[in-house]
This record gives C-alpha cells, structure tokens and sequence, in this order.
C-alpha cells in the first residue's frame, strides 16, 4: 500500500472509532437520562397539602401544628368549592332532597310537642307540616317543569304565614327556594347529560382533594388523600375543566376527541361557577411545595405503591445481589483457578470449558425455572427450611446465573498474570497454593472484578430467575433468608403488568427503575474504584 | 559432614541443608581452585545429565562440578541449553509441562531429581534471578520479605533479615527511606538489585542468575557484577550470560555450551586465553556463533 492511502485508511479508522464513541455516548444519554430525569419526579417533586398530611398521619412525619394548619387553610378555600358542587347535585338529584324533606316533617313533629302549645293549635301546624312536606314531595316527582314550579309556587305561598314563625318550616321554604331556582336554570331535560358529567366532576374533585371533610374515611388509604403530587393534581384539574368525548365524524372513520370545558356544559346553571373558582384557587386549595422526598429509598410503599417509597424493594435487590456475589465468586474463582493452573489440556477439561460457555449463553428463566425444582422445591426443604421462594434461593440461582461470567473473566485474568511472577514466587520456594494465593490472585485480582462488575449488574437487574424462587409483589420486610423479599426488578415488572397502578403512580415506576439503574451504577462505581486502586498498585503508582 | 561445614555456610545454613534430604553424601573431593589458590569443595555436581522437552533434548550429557564459593559462569549461543541447564539446578522447569530429567544432577550431594527432594526446600536453597527484573507488584518490602515470610520468620527478625539483605545487594541506601513504596517504581538496576536481595532473604547457599544484566544498561550492570564479586565469598553463583566480557570479568570458572552440550569447561583466564577446543575458540573470537 502506498503512503497517501495508507495514511487516508488511517483517517477513516479514527473517524468511524471516534463515531462509535460519539454513538455509545449518545445512546447512554438518550437512555439514561430521560429516565433519571422522570425517576428523578419520585423524589423531588411538588407536594402538595395532601402530600404533608399522608406524611403526618401515615408516617407520623412533620410538624403536626402546622400541617393540621394548613390543612385548615385549605379546606376553608376548599369548603366553597365543596358547597357548589353539593348544591348543584342536591338540585339534580332528587332522592337525597326527598329524604331530607320528609325527615324534615319528622323534626318538625318532634319541635310541635315539645312546644308547650294548646292542642289543636299544634294539630293545626302539624297538617300544615304535613301540606308542606306533600308540596314539597311533589314538586320534586313532577314530570315536567311548570307541574313542578306550580307545585313549589303553592308551597312558597304559606310563607308569610304567621303561625309558622319561629318553627322548623322556614327551612320548607329554602328548599323549595333553591329547588325553584335549579329549576329555572337546569334544563330538566338534559338532567340525564348533567348527571353523566357531574359524576366525573365529583369523580375528578375527590381525586383533586380527597373525600370531603365530615364523611367517613373510605377504608382503602389511597382513597383517603386527594393529589398529594402536583403533577398529579394538574392532570386531575385538566379532567375537572374540560369534558372529553368521542364522536364519529361519520361510518367508517375513527372517532374523534373532542374537549369542552365544563363551564360551557354546565353553563347557566349554578355549577358553573365551579370551575372557575378552582381554576383560580387551586394554589390555595393544594398549597404545593417543592419536595425533596429522599425517603423514598427507604420507605415502605403503601395501597400496592400508590404511596411511600422502595425501601424493602433496595433493601431485597441488595441482598439478593450480594448474597448470589458471595455464593459465586469463590466458587468461580476456585473454578477458574483449576483450570488454569492445575488442569491439563484433556477433553474432560475441553468439554468443562465448554459447558461453561453454553451455561453463560442459556436464557435465564431457565435458570429461575431449575432454581424452582432444584433449590425451592428439592434442596431447601431437605436442608430443613421452608418449602416456597425465599431470599436464600434466589441468591442460589442468581449465583448459578452469573457463575459462567465470572468463571470465565477470571480464568482470563488468572491466565494473563505474568509468568515472571509465578516464576519469581516458586523460585523463592513457595508452594503452588502459597504462589497463587500470595502472588497470581493479587495480580489477578482487577480482572477478576472486572467479570464481578457485570455479574453484579446481571444478578441485579434480572427479573426471571427470582420470578419463582425469591420475589413476591407484596408482602412484609423479610426477617430471616428463608423468606422471600421484593426486589426492584420484579416489583418494577409487577407493576407493569399489574392493574392500573402504572398508570396512577407512573412516578414510582419510573422511581423504581431509577433506583436500579442507581444501586448498579452504585456498585459499579466502588468496583471500579476499587479495581482502579488495585492496577494503580499493580502498575506500581 | 563436610558438607554442612562449608566455609561458606553460616551456622543457621546449616540446619536448612539437612532439610534438603535426607541421604547426604559426603563430597570432599575438593579439585579444584580459584585464583587465589585457595582449595574449594564442589557443589553441585552432573554426571551424564540430560533433560528433555518432551522427545527434544533441551541439554545432553552434561558432566561438570561447580565449586562453592566462586562464579562460575556458562557461556554459548542461543538455544544452547545453558538456560535449561541453569533451570534445571533448582528444578524450574517443572513450570513447563513434560519435561523429564536422566542422568544426575547433584546439590550438596542430593540429586535434585530425585522424587524426594522437597522441592520448597531445595529452591530456599537453589536462589534465582531472572533475565528481566521480576519483582513483585508489592512494596519494596514485601518482595525481599516475600521468601522469609513462607519460612514463617515474622516481626523484628523479619524486619533484620530485610535490612541486612537489601545491604548485601548494595541497595539499602537507596531506598531506606521508602521501603513502603512499591518495587516498580524502581529502576531497572535498582529492581534487578532487589531481586538478588530478594533470593538472598530465603538463605540460600547457591544463587543462580540468567543473564541478570541482559536488560540493564552499562552502568546499572556494572553495579551488578561488582555486586556478584562481592557475593562470591558468601554464596555459589552460577550465572549465564551472552557477554563474553562479563563473564571473563566476573567469573572463576566459565563452561561453554553449544547445541545442548557442554564443550569446554576450565579456569576462566584459561578459556578466554587458551581455549583447548577449537568450537570454543570461534565463539569466543567471535567467528561462531
């Protein structure tokens, strides 16, 4: 080859290398970090009112005085909203107006005889009552519009009686005042419409700030507390303001979206003013504040990680790690050592060699599957543990995983030890074990952790073979190691494939990856450095 | 037990050549002498040694004794067998598979191949140093303590045995200061030295060096072969080399190899002056070789 061309190959070889940097480069951050940047929205994020009161009263977090005052300050900002949407729904409902009228006559009886009155004056005022009540009663069956005003104009006729004054009946009149007045401002006939979106209305304001003060406390926790996140407590806002719904455009095509705001649809009627209430006052109402929510790492989760953080999850995915690290780096490196050193070239050795080829290439819900019927079912319950998946059997399967890997590096890095070295050690009359322990495992010791960075990695992020024999999607912190944990990866899984939990918490789901990707990159990190410190020494810096 | 008494052998040598085996005999035909006419007891003595590589033979036929306290250097071109034959003193080929020994080869009067030499103890005794300085990737420290540790000499012996090692390899004021600093960052000469110090630290009674200035330029060799001089009166030293100059410098004795046997083998001054084998001659006229 001639020079020019010699050096232009040149040229296009530390192009495309530089390229392939560039790419590996790109496609790390193209990857990693939207996913830290959405992950990161598990720990720091704006929390919201709710948010401080779930971390008061379900982790006993914060200041108590404070939180309960500013849950007083909302709610006041709150009650207003509260008070619009239980008028308008009184007014389009009509079963719980007619419950309250006729215990209204009932009180009205009671309030009759206690009163120290003459008899007949107070059968009198009972008919009357009783008149009223029937009015009232229909009024609020009346079919049409006109029956149902003429109804309420005839009950609204005894106001100004004298007898009634200072009776219960007053109130009489306010219902039918406000009956009157959703009457000639709802369309009764498009009541069927209005109850249709004031159900998602009611649906989107319990979601924004939790069940309304005074009512019992749903029993699920998730249902206890509106958006404890902003993010959240936008997306729940956007469903309040604006009613979503497809229509077709004709036969045949797709149907299309299309949003209202609900202030048109309600328009003219009093929940119309609602929106625009909220829309102003959410700051007030959600009072949200920049979190940095660092517990996450080690909180428990709560209503199937809806709330609380992936303590247990790190705290399983640790051990497991480790734990199949532990198992399987001596035994690989005691492995790798025989065939190195003490092995001949014979085929046992060959098709040895081989076999640990083909187990690192085996796809690993194999493994989960082998860990089942080997370690779950046979092995454990003979040693005398508990039958089931536990921490102590997915290590075991995870070792049996990354075992090929690290048999392999440090067969690599045990061979690649000067021979100087072996050679100085024996000539200075050390043993075959004193030399490799003393000499050619120290030597071999970077590459080793090499190969132990990548089964670490492995045995961390893999979701099948502790599918069977160590992970569960709830359930307590384990105690011992016979009892199986939850992990990141699996929980993350779990997640997936669940209910709709991605879709409501998809924070966590993203926080979870994170915290996985996190805890490998940990690790990496102090191997790396580690490993760094041990070639510095070996190069002799 | 003439032997044990060598002249050159200090009282806590002694006991460490018993441990070589058991069947020590007696050698006390002492024949020959260095230059200052002092009489010395052989050493290491072969007789009809070859060793093989697989079907080759890497040295055949080997006859030749090696006195204590002297230099005795072996000469001869590449592939000549005298590295094999060096090797073979303290057993090191055993690192390479399918080597196989015949005839004898004596240390102290123990054939070293004999099944029951006990090969930790013969290579105490048996030092080598390398064609490349070889220290460990340790501490200045730990590699001339290396051999005294797997004897179990611990605390302040240990320490004393390092001091006066690193002293005998001319060494110690060079790097008092810094034992704790790791041998590679040494110089070439500065790690070739640490090495003879540290085969010193196990006691042996026979140092064996492979060209141990092949890698080293002028200055740091001749450092090392006033160094050997200054050994001789304490250890045996069988060293091979390609400098012809370095050996007639160094040497008491020279023995010339070539294609695996032994040619010539005489009094240094008699080799390099009056060379009774015509082979030798040229190789050492430089018309061979």
């Amino acid at each position: 080859m001639n020079v020019p061309l010699r050096q232009s190959a040149d040229k296009v070889f530390t192009a495309l290398a530089l390229l392939s940097v560039v790419l590996v480069a790109a496609a790390l951050v193209g990857i990693l970090l939207p996913m830290m940047w959405r992950g990161g929205s598990a720990v720091v994020f704006r929390g919201t009112v709710e948010f401080r009161r779930m971390q008061l009263e379900q982790f006993n977090r914060g200041d108590s005085a404070a939180v309960r005052a500013e849950v007083e300050e909302a709610a006041k900002i709150r009650q207003r909203a509260f008070e619009i949407l239980d008028g308008f729904a009184a007014g389009l409902d009509t079963s719980e107006l007619e419950t309250k009228v006729k215990q209204l006559h009932r009180e009205f009886g009671v309030q009759i005889a206690n009163r120290d009155i003459p008899q007949a004056q107070a059968t009198e005022l009972r008919k009357l009552s009783k008149e009223l009540r029937d009015g009232l009663l229909s009024a609020l069956e009346a079919g049409s519009k006109d029956q149902a005003l003429s109804h309420l104009d005839e009950v609204l006729s005894h106001a100004g009686d004298g007898r009634l004054k200072g009776t219960l009946a007053s109130t009489y009149f306010d219902l039918a005042r406000k009956y009157h007045n959703t009457l000639t401002t709802v369309d009764l006939n498009r009541r069927g419409e209005y109850a249709e979106s004031l159900k998602q209305v009611m649906e989107a304001m319990k979601n924004l700030f939790g069940p309304p003060s005074g009512e019992r406390l749903p029993a699920v926790t998730m249902e206890q507390y509106g958006a404890t996140r902003w993010d959240q407590a936008t997306q729940h806002l956007d469903r309040l303001l604006w009613a979503e719904t497809w229509a077709g455009s004709g036969e045949g095509r797709t149907l299309a979206k299309s949003r209202v705001p609900r202030e048109e649809q309600f328009a003219g009627t009093e929940l119309a003013e609602l929106f625009p209430y909220v829309r102003n006052n959410i700051q007030a109402m959600l009072r949200p504040q920049w979190t940095f929510y660092w517990r996450y790492f080690t909180d428990d989760s709560m209503s199937g990680h809806y709330f609380g953080g992936v303590g247990p999850e790190v705290l399983g995915t640790l051990l497991v790690t480790v734990l199949a690290i532990a198992f399987a780096l001596p035994v690989g490196v005691v492995a790798a050592a025989y065939l190195v050193e003490c092995a001949r070239d014979s085929l046992a050795t060959r098709v040895l060699r081989m076999c640990v080829n083909t187990l690192a290439g085996v796809p690993s819900i194999v493994f989960g599957l082998f860990g089942l019927a080997f370690f779950v079912i046979y092995l454990l319950p003979k040693l005398g543990l508990r039958e089931g998946s536990s921490i102590l059997a997915g290590a075991l399967t995870l070792a049996l995983l990354v075992l090929p890997v690290i048999i392999r590096a440090s067969e690599e890095a045990i061979r690649t030890v000067p021979r100087a070295y072996k050679e100085a050690s024996m000539a200075l009359g050390a043993s075959r074990f004193r030399c490799f322990v003393t000499v050619t495992l120290p030597a071999a010791a970077p590459g080793i952790l090499t190969g132990l960075i990548l089964s670490m990695s492995r045995a961390a992020g893999e979701t099948a073979p502790i599918l069977f024999t160590a992970a569960v999607a709830m359930g307590p912190v384990p105690t011992s190691l016979s009892q199986p944990t939850r992990t990141l990866s699996y929980s993350s899984y779990d997640m997936a494939v669940g209910d709709k939990m991605a879709m409501l918490a998809p924070h966590n789901q993203f926080g979870m990856v994170m915290t996985l990707v996190a805890i490998v990159l940990l690790l990496n990190i102090v191997a790396i450095m580690l490993r760094g410190r041990m070639s510095k020494k070996l190069r002799g810096q | 037990m003439l032997a044990l008494q060598d002249p050159m052998a200090r009282k806590d040598e002694a006991g460490e050549v018993i441990a070589l085996a058991d069947n020590i005999r007696i050698q006390n035909d002492v024949r020959h002498s260095d230059r200052r006419g002092e009489r010395l007891p052989v050493i290491i003595r072969a007789e009809k040694f070859s060793l093989y590589y697989g079907a080759k033979a890497g040295v055949k036929d080997i006859g030749m004794d090696i006195c204590a306290r002297s230099v005795t250097a072996i000469i001869g071109p590449s592939g000549c067998g005298k590295s094999t034959f060096l090797r073979s003193i303290n057993r090191m080929n055993d690192l390479i598979p399918d080597t196989r020994a015949e005839g004898m080869l004596n240390v102290n009067g123990v054939n070293v191949y004999d099944r029951r030499v006990n090969l930790v103890n013969l290579r105490q005794q048996v030092g080598m140093v390398f064609q490349k300085p070889n220290p460990f990737p340790k501490s200045i420290y730990d590699n001339v303590a290396y051999g005294p540790r797997l004897q179990g000499i611990r605390g302040v012996a240990l320490d004393e045995l390092v001091e006066s090692r690193l002293r005998d390899a001319v060494l110690w004021e060079e790097v008092k200061d810094s034992l704790g600093k790791s041998a590679l960052a040494l110089s070439g000469g500065q790690q070739q030295r640490l090495c003879i110090a540290r085969s010193l630290a196990t006691k042996p009674t026979v140092l064996l060096m492979d060209e141990p200035c092949s890698a080293l330029d002028p200055i740091a060799t001749a450092k090392i072969e006033e160094l050997i001089v200054g050994l001789k009166h304490a250890y045996t030293i069988v060293i091979v080399t390609h400098n012809m100059q370095q050996a007639a410098r160094v040497s008491d004795r020279t023995a010339f190899f070539c294609l695996g046997k032994m040619i010539e083998y005489d009094d240094t001054r008699a080799i390099f002056t009056k060379p009774s084998k015509k082979q030798t001659e040229f190789y050492i006229t430089g018309r061979f070789g």
